[in-house]
């Protein structure tokens, strides 16, 4: 098959240099490289702000922040930035745009200009964040951004509209790139790979993008509201004309909880990868693993509320809203079982990845099994806003989706690189950081359930003990994060070289059939895909390495 | 490899500088903003406004140009397609947050805020069977004008399809400058309130874009004279075209819901 | 500086106290290390007592099930052991139970839920009403069944402490109501969302502008019960918190007579004292 394009275009264009290609970049491995990057300097940023949270809870009394309003920024911000500035960027920007062109067989996005414009985009919301919480007195508004306190009246300087502009900016970049992850894996499958072949991890992007494109507007809505509110006199949130706060509450829910899968589901997609080839068996129950995804999400969009139990809400919404989230455990549990039956009866590699996963599966449903406690309105309200929340759900994102994510980095990063890392070193990180957030997380339930507030600078003494626990972890935690960076480095100055498929017969999915590092134009020759998901025998060349 | 063809059907795009420029507007905007709501100037957003005009023109220039030089294959044009109709479904959600507000304000059973009188006190609204029931008309007869440049493109009558695309423009031009009389004659000013609050916001963002699918539609009147579509490829009004009725359905609830259903039970004068 | 002081007489005080946290002294006051819920002193919490005892149970089986399969997977079917993996990917009476059984342990947990939830919703004959205000960054109680007198109730600073006070929980005016009534609690906002919140009692609630909110109270026993604002409100969110007495009836009327004396004379002079904010730009 040959398709007649006009125009010519040369040599140079293909493999451009210098800071054009990465500026002006319209290459999916580039532009994935880019979001990681941004992840990486986001989660030192995050992470510098956690460790500043752990160190003044570390102790009762003032222990180095003694202006509060800054304690608040802090806590807002880290929010912020690990959520749409680590996470998101990291599994969908980074590891969605190396890894499904790669998986079916598509040679790039299907918008590639589009796709840079959703980096860069991203990227400006990521600085407007950082002016937004240096402007005044900063944000103090948790990532909630309730009003009546975001509003002018009780944050009347510019930080709060910063932060505003700052989602709306990384939420539009979202947005496209969300368009263009569905658009991509819709229309731009090799031949035979059909949707019910696709790997996982690419199911998990396609249901996140649907996630993405229904939910962020109706935040970028709500947002429009509260600028205008604070700016331009409408009422939507202000009492005194008419307005109801809680409005807002639902809208930031509507978006906030699908949030929470859009988060996690990418991180599902990459665990049934690494499962899967150091198992050295195809996935247990692939159809129930894609559609429990899928169930995940629809479900999704019909929970927020479990977010505002304490509102007043009327008691039979309340009644509906704890029904409605429970159902979630359902599919949940099908990914977590089926996981298990996909290692059972495996041959299974613990490399550090597979630890990763492991411990994925393990703390997520820790995470997960607290979330179902908070789902019930009838308990919920001894919990809610307490540090029992705060426990559930670090250990669903600040745990899981943060193991998902080393755990792709280490699967992928011969891949992407083409270095291998330090097996040994990668586990001792793995123990490290493992143990650490454990310490780190695991007694915030206790404080929770006693009934420490969230978002405090200072506590009760009685608080005392279990926060000296907690910095301790957050300690250990940072020597794991400190490690994880050393281990990167320690990749490309000593790494050894990466096969192209450096994982044995359990790797069968298509990135492993180009060679590493992943040539800069990949599967210009279309693989054709068989029954099993694999290529067929001649087809998918890989273009030649020039 | 300089080619003259590839293996696959899928459009390899240049390497461009126009995604990152686009940002900087939109940064250069966002502050700009800021700085303008703080009482500051506004010719720092004027400016961010002006590199966001300027590289929507190139980069969609550039499509054009690819487009004529054949890159958009008919699997290409798929991809296009889809990702108009992904692009309409987000701003639908957008909409949504709007109804919402209005609803949060109107219907008990949602909030228990809800204004018992609605208008609230005090409120004189529009008579939904004057200006806004004729822009109504003039939304539902462009839905059918943009209908006839549809076929006229697909019959390959160019002549036609230019007359229809114009009536369009011409159409959704007279809807803008209605509203923007109407605005000029509301009994209610923007910061009094939450009547006004969800009214303007809900209409005044529909407003503009029915300003953007005008815009849109105009590019394609121009196309349409350069003879650029032809019956098997014309993506680009294609997408104008769905644009269109969306906002056409958009203005179909606000009317409605907003201006009708909003004042049943209202008596009283109204503007 | 507190801090010194207060760990290594915290960490002692633990080794004393043990991982049990329920203090007979103080039931309605935080306990160094504890570790559950705070013991409960009215009829709802006592039904979150039970009904979180459950879920711990599923919860901690839940986990532990999930930790039991992956080490004895990981022991079994490592690829020493298990040198060659099978193929199954498929088995249709496994998906059935691990769909089924999770929704049977989902029903066995919604009922009980949901049971808790009508019954902390509202009672069914309320003595009296007990108004409740937040403000940046204090409370205040209003008694409109008493005669309607009002007072505002502040954190006490460290510096002004009396012995026995816990710090950040002790209030200059705590609110009193009477043992053994059902006392019906209205929860509105002077400003922005607050949350009032008394954990051995069962009681959390925002008070949010433009709304009342309603719980309801009923105290078993006479004692101090504190409890924290849990909405972010601005700076001072961690120095607004409650102190509830609970009295005998006879000492709940003589209180009303005094405080609404005292506060008669005092109206319209809310002690507008800003109470820990010792730093912080001034965000209000
Ligand atoms: C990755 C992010 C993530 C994920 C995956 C989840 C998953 C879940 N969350 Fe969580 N949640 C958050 C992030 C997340 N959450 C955040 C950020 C907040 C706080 C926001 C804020 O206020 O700042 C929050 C808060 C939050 C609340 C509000 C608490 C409050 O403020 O009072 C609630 C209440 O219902 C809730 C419920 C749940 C439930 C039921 C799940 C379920 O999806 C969990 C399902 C998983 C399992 C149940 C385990 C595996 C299942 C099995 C092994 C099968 C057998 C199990 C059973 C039969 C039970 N979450
Ligand atoms: C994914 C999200 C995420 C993550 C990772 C974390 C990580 C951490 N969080 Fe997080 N936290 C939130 C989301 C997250 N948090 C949110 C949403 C809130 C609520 C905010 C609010 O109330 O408004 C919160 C609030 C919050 C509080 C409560 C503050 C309060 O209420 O007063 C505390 C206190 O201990 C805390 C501590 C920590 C610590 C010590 C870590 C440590 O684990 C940090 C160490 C981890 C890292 C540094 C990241 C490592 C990642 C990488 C190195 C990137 C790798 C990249 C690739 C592989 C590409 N956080
Ligand atoms: Cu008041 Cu927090
Ligand atoms: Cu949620």
């Amino acid at each position: 098959m040959a398709y007649g394009v006009a125009a010519g275009h040369d040599e140079h264009a293909h493999h451009p240099t210098g800071w054009r290609r990465w500026v002006n970049s319209t290459n999916h491995k580039d532009i994935g490289t880019m979001y990681i990057v941004l992840a990486l300097i986001a989660a030192l940023i995050g992470g510098i702000m956690s460790w500043m949270i752990r160190g003044e809870l570390a102790q009762p009394g003032v222990t180095f922040i003694d202006n509060y309003q800054f304690y608040n920024v802090l806590v807002t911000a880290h929010g912020f930035i690990m959520v749409f500035f680590v996470v998101m960027p990291a599994l969908i920007g980074g590891f969605g745009n190396w890894f499904v062109p790669l998986m079916i067989g598509a040679p790039d996005m299907a918008f590639p200009r589009m796709n840079n414009i959703s980096l860069w985009l991203t990227t400006a919301g990521f600085v407007l964040l950082l002016i937004a919480a240096f402007v005044g007195a900063g944000p103090g508004t948790g990532w909630t951004v309730y009003p009546p306190l975001s509003s002018a009246t009780f944050h009347p300087d510019a930080a709060v509209d910063f932060a505003i502009l700052s989602l709306h900016v990384a939420g539009a970049g979202s947005i496209l790139g969300a368009i263009n992850f569905i658009t991509t894996i819709l229309n731009m499958r090799a031949p035979g790979m059909t949707l019910h072949r696709m790997p996982l991890f690419v199911w998990s992007i396609l249901v996140t993008a649907f996630l993405l494109l229904l939910a962020l507007p109706v935040l970028a809505g709500g947002l429009t509201m509260l600028l205008t509110d604070r700016n331009f006199g409408t009422t939507f949130f202000e009492v005194a004309g008419g307005g109801d706060p809680v409005l807002w509450q639902h809208l930031f829910w509507f978006f906030g909880h699908p949030e929470v899968y859009i988060i996690v589901l990418p991180a599902f997609g990459i665990i049934s990868q690494i499962v899967s080839t150091f198992s050295r068996k195809p996935v247990f129950g692939y159809l129930g693993m894609a559609y429990a995804m899928v169930a995940i999400g629809f479900v999704g969009f019909i929970v927020w509320a479990h977010h505002m139990y304490t509102t007043g809400l009327g008691v039979d919404t309340r009644a509906y809203f704890t029904l409605a989230t429970l159902i979630i455990a359902v599919p949940t549990g099908i990914k977590i079982f089926s996981w298990l039956a996909t290692m059972w009866g495996g041959s299974i590699e613990l490399k550090a990845p597979m630890l990763y996963a492991i411990g994925f599966i393990f703390l997520f449903v820790v995470g997960g099994v607290t979330g179902v406690a908070l789902a019930n309105a009838g308990i919920d309200f001894a919990m809610h806003d307490t540090y029992y929340v705060v426990a559930h759900f670090h250990y669903v994102m600040a745990i899981a989706a943060i193991f998902a994510m080393f755990g792709g980095y280490l699967y992928w990063i011969g891949k992407m690189s083409g270095k291998q890392y330090n097996e040994p070193l990668a586990k001792a990180q793995f123990w490290v950081f493992f143990v650490g957030v454990n310490v780190l997380f695991f007694p915030q339930h206790f404080l929770g359930l006693a009934g420490m507030p969230r978002r405090i600078p200072d506590y009760p003494d009685a608080f005392v003990g279990w926060n000296m626990v907690s910095s301790v972890g957050a300690l250990i935690t940072m020597i794991g994060t400190l490690m994880f960076f050393y281990l990167i480095w320690h990749t490309f100055r000593y790494g050894k070289t990466a096969e192209a498929n450096p994982w044995g017969e359990g790797a069968t999915t298509l990135e492993w059939t180009v060679p590493s590092p992943a040539p800069f134009h990949t599967h210009e020759q279309l693989p054709v895909i068989g029954p099993t998901g694999q290529p067929r025998a001649g087809s998918g060349a890989v273009s030649p390495a020039e | 490899m300089a080619t003259e063809t590839q293996s696959h059907p899928f459009h390899m795009v240049e390497p461009s500088p126009w995604p990152a420029l686009a940002t900087l507007g939109a940064f250069v905007l966002a502050v700009g903003a800021i700085i303008f709501m703080h009482d500051g100037p506004p010719w720092i957003m004027a400016g961010g406004f002006l590199i966001i005009f300027y590289t929507a023109f190139v980069w969609w220039r550039d499509v054009v140009r690819e487009s004529r030089s054949g890159f958009h294959t008919s699997v290409v044009q798929h991809g296009l397609r889809l990702g108009v109709l992904l692009f309409i479904a987000s701003e639908v959600m957008f909409f949504f947050a709007f109804f919402w507000a209005y609803f949060d304000a109107t219907i008990p059973a949602i909030s228990k805020t809800a204004h018992d009188v609605w208008p609230p006190e005090g409120v004189i609204p529009f008579d939904p069977w004057g200006l806004p029931f004729l822009n109504t008309l003039i939304l539902l007869t462009s839905g059918a004008t943009v209908t006839a440049a549809h076929h006229a493109v697909r019959e390959g009558d160019q002549k036609a399809s230019v007359f229809w695309i114009g009536a369009t423009v011409a159409l959704g031009v007279l809807f803008l400058g209605f509203q923007m009389y109407e605005y000029g004659h509301a009994a209610f000013g923007f910061r009094e309130g939450i009547y006004p609050s969800t009214f303007f916001m809900a209409t005044g963002f529909h407003g503009f874009h029915v300003f953007v699918g005008v815009v849109f539609l105009a590019v394609c009147f121009f196309r349409a004279r350069a003879r650029h579509f032809s019956p098997e490829k014309h993506v680009g009004f294609e997408a104008a075209a769905w644009y269109w009725h969306f906002v056409d359905v958009v203005w179909l609830f606000l009317f409605v819901v907003i201006y009708w259903w909003g004042i049943v039970g209202y008596v009283g004068p109204l503007v | 500086m507190v801090t010194k002081r207060i760990i290594i007489g915290t960490l002692i005080g633990a080794v004393v106290a043990g991982l049990a946290a329920a203090g007979t002294a103080v039931a309605g006051e935080p306990q160094p290390w504890q570790m559950n819920l705070m013991p409960a002193q009215s009829p709802v919490m006592e039904r979150v007592h039970e009904f979180h005892n459950l879920l711990l149970v599923i919860q901690v089986g839940i986990v532990l099930l999930v930790l039991g399969l992956l080490g004895y997977i990981i022991f079994r079917f490592n690829a020493k052991r298990n040198p060659v993996p099978s193929r199954t990917s498929h088995n249709t009476l496994l998906e059935v139970i691990w769909t089924a059984v999770p929704v049977v342990i989902l029903v066995i947990i919604a009922i009980p839920g949901l049971r808790l939830l009508y019954f902390h919703d509202r009672a069914h004959e309320y003595d009296f009403t007990v108004k409740v205000t937040g403000h940046q960054w204090y409370w205040s109680y209003t008694y409109p069944d008493h005669g309607d007198f009002t007072f505002t109730s502040i954190m006490v600073p460290d510096d002004e402490l009396q012995e026995g006070q816990p710090r950040l929980l002790a209030v200059d005016n705590p609110v009193v109501v009477p043992v053994g009534t059902n006392v019906q609690i209205l929860v509105v906002s002077d400003d922005v969302i607050h949350a009032w919140a008394v954990p051995s009692l069962g009681v959390k609630v925002d008070a949010t502008p433009g709304r009342v909110n309603e719980r309801w109270l009923h105290v078993h026993e006479e004692g101090t019960y504190y409890g924290m604002c849990s909405e972010l409100c601005g700076i001072n969110h961690a120095f607004m918190p409650i102190q509830l007495e609970a009295v005998s009836p006879e000492a709940f009327e003589a209180w009303v007579e005094e405080t609404r004396e005292e506060w008669a004379s005092r109206q319209n002079a809310p002690g507008v004292r800003v109470a820990a904010g010792d730093g912080g730009a001034d965000v209000r």
